[in-house]
Formats: structure tokens, sequence, C-alpha cells
């Protein structure tokens, strides 16, 4: 294969999509789109490098936002201290403190990770959960820190190209990792860990470099985050964006890079709509959780069908998820005819934490794999399924 | 080759192998075989590096092997197979094998990472290599197959296929003719055979089924509640008393 014109071609596309992004944030002249674009970049970073540790690997880290806040508030505070007399300035200062950033969250990732991944279960669970609050409590213990109430850092930068950089590198790392024959053990650590280590993997060491990874990834965004914010508290960085970042991979499917960075952008934005929406009556709610149950399962239903070969069947469940939609609106007028309901007013963005266990509880049921299980994007899958296509078309024809 | 000297294990009150001496030479297609339950897995999980024995000692070419891990036991040159069929299931049958080929692996994780041509080239190497031994095993025209959707007879070759690509000297083969029916169970003998021969592997293999045993092995030793039993070739297994009563009168 042709192998520098490729790689030549796929940074310059990279870099290209990057700076897409970054104009069309800024040609949209709002401040509030555009910090939706950093942040949508930032939480693939996030979930991306989650998605390397528990999905690739298979070890249950649910302490991840407690990295990027290694990463925020290091390099938050090298900065406030030391910019001044570096002699650094700009874009090169914030490379260095993306550099910081990882480093510190490695240091964090290895002292958390080096003892409870050398033994077998679910010790790492526990201890990123521990580790999440231990953080917590350090930062908001030191003045230096701003303590609860949070910290300014500056300079500010506000490059969103280098934050969309950031996220395409990470991608790029896990596919390359997974394209080599070096995945593999990180695959065959998740699948089964006797067998892996019988035929020559040293599971801890892998196990580590994958959480050490992971966790420097976090870093960086954590570096990034705090730049283009200018602020940070311990608010932003509490258990339940953990939450959010392990329910981003797992509804993505475990594994799967492309799931990942779907369900990060998905569930990114979800909370952003919900804001907008204003209160819910109880009708409303009722109804919409029984159209979503409904929804869900019947698309499980569609997705197994497109992979049989029974399209007609798949188009019935399809025109049964629009009934079910158009049904769950009736239900939510008939509901609304009972007072209590009528009356009970949910603010939508408050309802965040229960949609997503919701989501979460859903999948565990009808869909244990996650929504892609272990596919993944690829141009052959692309050329593959525009060929089908194709091909059947001919045969009809 | 391979010498267990007096390897005791117990777990808790159960000594489930007790006080077990034998060698395996160099080109040896030696069985270890006694009733269920008599301490065969154990021995392999003792020469694995799974446990460590209580008392006794394991050497492999003269080294102590009581005490080293799993995986450095494989880079030295012992590779097994596992009864309870444990395959990557996830993974396709071709990305099994090469996961157990990439122990010989030279380029660094900062190369594949940064998807340079040294990795690429490696990459494909392995599966080059990998390849080579589905054919072997007539696995080739299911590489692409996640390996838990293969039947239960290719799943039992996927399993050797594995282990013999960490290029081992010293093959471990628990109950590889398991739930086979004659005619793949005779296929089988060939292929452990040709192993033998035409890789030159050793080979120490577990097995309920007399006949596949009693054709292939050379030297035999029997266990029974962790105990040996007796030790020789199979003519003199076939007659010795104590082998019969252990197998209950069972025909050897
Ligand atoms: N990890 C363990 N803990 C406790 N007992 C064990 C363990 N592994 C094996 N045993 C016991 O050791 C005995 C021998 O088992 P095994 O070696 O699997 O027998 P087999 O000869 O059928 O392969 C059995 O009684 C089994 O229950
Ligand atoms: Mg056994």
């Amino acid at each position: 294969m042709k192998y520098w014109p490729t790689r030549v071609v796929s940074i310059l596309a990279g870099l290209g999509a990057c700076f897409l992004i970054s104009a069309a944030a800024d040609a949209s002249g709002n401040d509030y789109t555009k910090r939706l674009v950093v942040l949508a970049g930032v939480w693939v970073i996030l979930s991306v490098s989650l998605n390397l540790i528990n999905g690739i690997t298979g070890q249950f880290s649910i302490g991840h936002a407690a990295f990027w806040q290694v990463g925020a508030y290091s390099a938050g505070i090298i900065s406030v201290q030391h910019y001044a007399n570096s002699g650094i300035t700009g874009l090169p200062w914030l490379l260095l403190m993306m550099v910081a950033g990882a480093i510190f969250a490695a240091l964090a990732g290895l002292v958390v990770g080096l003892p409870s991944l050398r033994l077998r279960g679910d010790y790492l669970a526990i201890v990123t959960l521990g580790f999440g609050e231990i953080i917590r409590i350090i930062v908001q213990n030191q003045k230096p820190l701003g303590e609860a109430y949070g910290m300014n850092v500056s300079p500010k930068f506000q490059f969103t190209w280098l934050v969309w950089l950031t996220a395409f590198a990470a991608i790029a790392i896990c596919r390359n990792l997974l394209k080599s024959a070096h995945g593999l053990p990180f695959l065959a650590v998740r699948e089964d860990e006797v067998a892996a280590s019988a035929m020559g993997v040293n599971v801890t060491r892998v196990k580590v470099t994958a959480f050490l990874i992971g966790s420097a990834l976090a870093g960086v965004a954590g570096a990034l985050f705090a730049h283009y914010e200018g602020f940070i508290s311990p608010q932003q960085f509490r258990m339940e964006q953990s939450f959010i970042i392990l329910t981003m991979v797992v509804l993505g499917g475990t594994g799967s890079i492309t799931g990942s960075v779907l369900a990060a952008a998905a569930l990114f934005y979800l909370p952003e709509k919900l804001r907008d929406m204003g209160p819910v009556t109880g009708g409303q709610l009722m109804a919409g959780a029984f159209a979503t149950v409904l929804a869900v399962y019947l698309v499980k239903r569609v997705i197994d069908h497109f992979h049989g070969t029974k399209k007609e069947a798949a188009i019935r469940h399809l025109g049964i998820v629009l009934g079910c939609m158009a049904l769950s609106f009736v239900l939510s007028i008939v509901l609304n005819q009972v007072p209590v309901l009528a009356n009970a007013r949910y603010e939508a963005e408050k309802l965040r934490m229960v949609i997503f266990s919701g989501v979460l509880i859903i999948l565990m049921l009808v869909r244990p794999q996650g929504l892609l299980g272990h596919a993944e994007f690829s141009w052959e899958w692309l050329k593959r399924v525009l060929g089908q296509r194709r091909s059947e078309a001919a045969q009809t024809s | 080759m391979l010498e267990l000297n007096n390897a005791t294990i117990k777990f808790g009150g159960l000594v489930a192998v007790n006080d077990v001496s034998f060698a395996v030479s160099k080109g040896d297609l030696f069985g270890l075989i006694g009733p269920n339950g008599a301490g065969k897995t154990t021995c392999f999980n003792l020469i694995t590096g799974v446990y460590k024995p209580t008392s006794g000692s394991i050497k492999f070419k003269g080294r102590e092997l009581s005490g080293t891990p799993s995986n450095k036991v494989a880079q030295l040159g012992i590779a097994r197979t596992f009864q309870n069929i444990r395959l990557f299931r996830a993974l396709s049958v071709l990305e099994n094998v090469v996961v157990a080929a990439f122990l010989r692996h030279r380029v660094g994780l900062a190369s594949a990472i940064a998807d340079l041509p040294n990795s690429i080239r490696e990459t494909q190497e392995l599966k080059d290599q990998a390849m080579a031994l589905l054919e072997v095993l007539h696995l080739d025209k299911v590489a692409h197959t996640r390996s838990c959707d293969l039947p239960y007879g290719m799943q039992r070759r996927l399993e050797i296929a594995r282990a013999m690509a960490t290029q081992p000297e010293l093959l471990l083969l628990d109950e590889p003719a398991a739930g086979m029916n004659p005619q793949e169970s005779d296929d089988l003998l060939r292929v452990v055979r040709q192993i033998r021969d035409q890789f030159n592997m050793t080979v120490l293999l577990i097995e309920h089924d007399m006949r596949f045993v009693m054709n292939l092995c050379e030297k035999i030793v029997v266990l029974d509640h962790g105990c040996e039993i007796a030790q020789g070739p199979p003519e003199a297994i076939r007659s010795n008393p104590k082998v019969i009563e252990a197998y209950l009168g069972e025909p050897v």
C-alpha cells in the first residue's frame, strides 16, 4: 500500500476538519455556540480515552472525571503562578500545559492504577471512585486552588481547532492501536486474563499501559478545558460527570471508538437541548418514558432485522416505532386530563440524571453490548455497505 | 526437558497433586491420564505458573519454573490449551492466533500508536504466520469468523493453533479430543503427530479417550487422587493392575 500518500492525505484531512469545525464555530458569531463546540470536543476526548480503559481493555474505571480534574488544576495552577515570568507565550505555552496536564494525570493514574490493576477483580472501580472524592476534597482545602469556590485560570486560550485536533489525536491513537497487532493483547485481556497470560501477555503491564494513556488523555482534556473556560471549580468535576463519561462509553458500545464519539456528541447535546425545553408536565413525562422504552426496544428489533434478510419486517418495525411516537403524544394529552399529572411541573434539565440512568437501564436490558457493540466505522465497511446496495440493485434489475 | 520432582499442591485440606515426579524429554509424545479429578489439569496449572507448588520443584531446560508468572512461562517456550475452552471470544479466529504470535514481537508500542511502517509490516508478518498455522489446522477458511461462533471441534483446534503460535518447545494439550466425534479425533491424531514431527515440538497431553492416548503416546503417566500410580509405555500401562483398578474395570 502507498504508505506516505495516504498518511499525508489523512493528516491533512484531519487538520482541515479541525479548522472547518473551528471556522464554523467562529462564523456562528455566538459565544454560546462556540463554547458548545469546544466542550463537545472535550467530551469526545474524555469518552474516547475512557473507552480505551473500559471498552478496549475491559477494566472498570468509574472515576474518569478525577483525571480530567487533575489535568485541569495542575495545568491551571502552573499557568497562574508561572506564566508571567516564563517568557513563553501563546500556543507554545498551552502545548506545554497540555503536556503538564497529561503528566500529572498519568502520575495520578499510576498511583491509583498500579496497586489495583495487579489484582484480578473489580478493585479498580472502588479505587477510582474513592480517588475522585479524594481529589475533590484536596482541591476544596487548598487556598491556591480556590477551595470550593473555584479558581480563575489566566491567561485564557480559546483555540477551538486545538481541542478538536486533540480529539482527533485521541481517536487516532486508539484506532492505530487496534489496527496493529499491538492492540490485540489489550482486547485479549478484556476477553480472558488467564488465557491472555498463558499466551505470553503481561496482563498487568497491558492494563497499566491502557490506564496511563487513558488518564493522560483526560489530563490533556483538563488542561484545554481550564484554559478555555478561564475558570474551574470542583463542581465541574463532580462524580456525576464521571458517570456521564461512563454512560457515553457504555451507550456507544464498549470497545467501539466510533460509538464513544457518537455517544459523547449525543449525550453532550441532549442536556443542552433539555435546557432549552422548559418544564414538562407529569403526563408528558410518563408518555415520554413510555415512548422511549418502546422505541428503544423496537429499534433493537429493527437493527437485528437489518442483519438478517427480512427487510419488510424491518420496515414494519420502523412503522411501529413511528406509531408509538404518535401514540405517546395522544397518551400525553390523555394523561394530562388527570389534574395531579397535569399540574406537576418538572424542569427538563433537572431530569438529566434520571434520563441518563433510564437510558442505561434500558440499554442493559435490550442491548448489553451497547448501540454499536464492537463495530467500528471504517472505509472498508462503507465500501462494503455501498457495494452491497449496488449488487442488490443489480440483482433486482 | 521438563522435569517434575515431588511436585505437590494443596488447596486447603485437599491435596490435588501429591508428590508427582516425571520427566519429559525432547521430542516425546507424552501422555498424562487418570480418572476425573485426578489432578491432571492442576499439573498443567502448576507447570504454566497459574499456581505455585506447595512443595517440590518443576524444572524446564534446567531452569526452576515454580513461582514464574504464566506469561514468563510462555516466553520460555511452554504453551498450553485449556480443557474448558478459553478463547478470546469476541475476537476473530485469526486475531486469536495473532495474540499468541505477538509474543515474539519486536516493534514498540509507540510505533504502533503512530502507525509507522515498521509496525504495519510486523502486523502483516504476524498475520501471515498466524494464517499459515490456521492452514495446518484446517481453520484458514474461517479465519475471519468470530471465535465464539465456531462449532465445538473447531474451537478445540483453534486452541491448539493459538498455543502453537507462541512457537513453544513444549506444547501442553488438555483433553484436545474431548467432545470430538471419531472422525475428528482421528484427524487430530494426525495433527498432533505432525506437530511433533514437522514443528519439532514436544507434546505433553491429557486425554480421556484411551484409544487416542494408547495410539499416540510413547510414554504415559497415570494419576489417581493426585498420586502418581504408574508410569511407562502404553503396553505396560494397559496391563497394570493399579491402573485397571483406578479406572474401575473400564477396558484400557
Ligand atoms: N483452584 C482450586 N481450588 C480448590 N480445589 C481445586 C482447584 N483446582 C482444582 N481443584 C481440585 O483439585 C482436584 C483435581 O482437579 P483437576 O486437576 O481439574 O482434575 P482433572 O484430573 O480432572 O483435570 C479436583 O478435586 C478439584 O476440585
Ligand atoms: Mg482436567
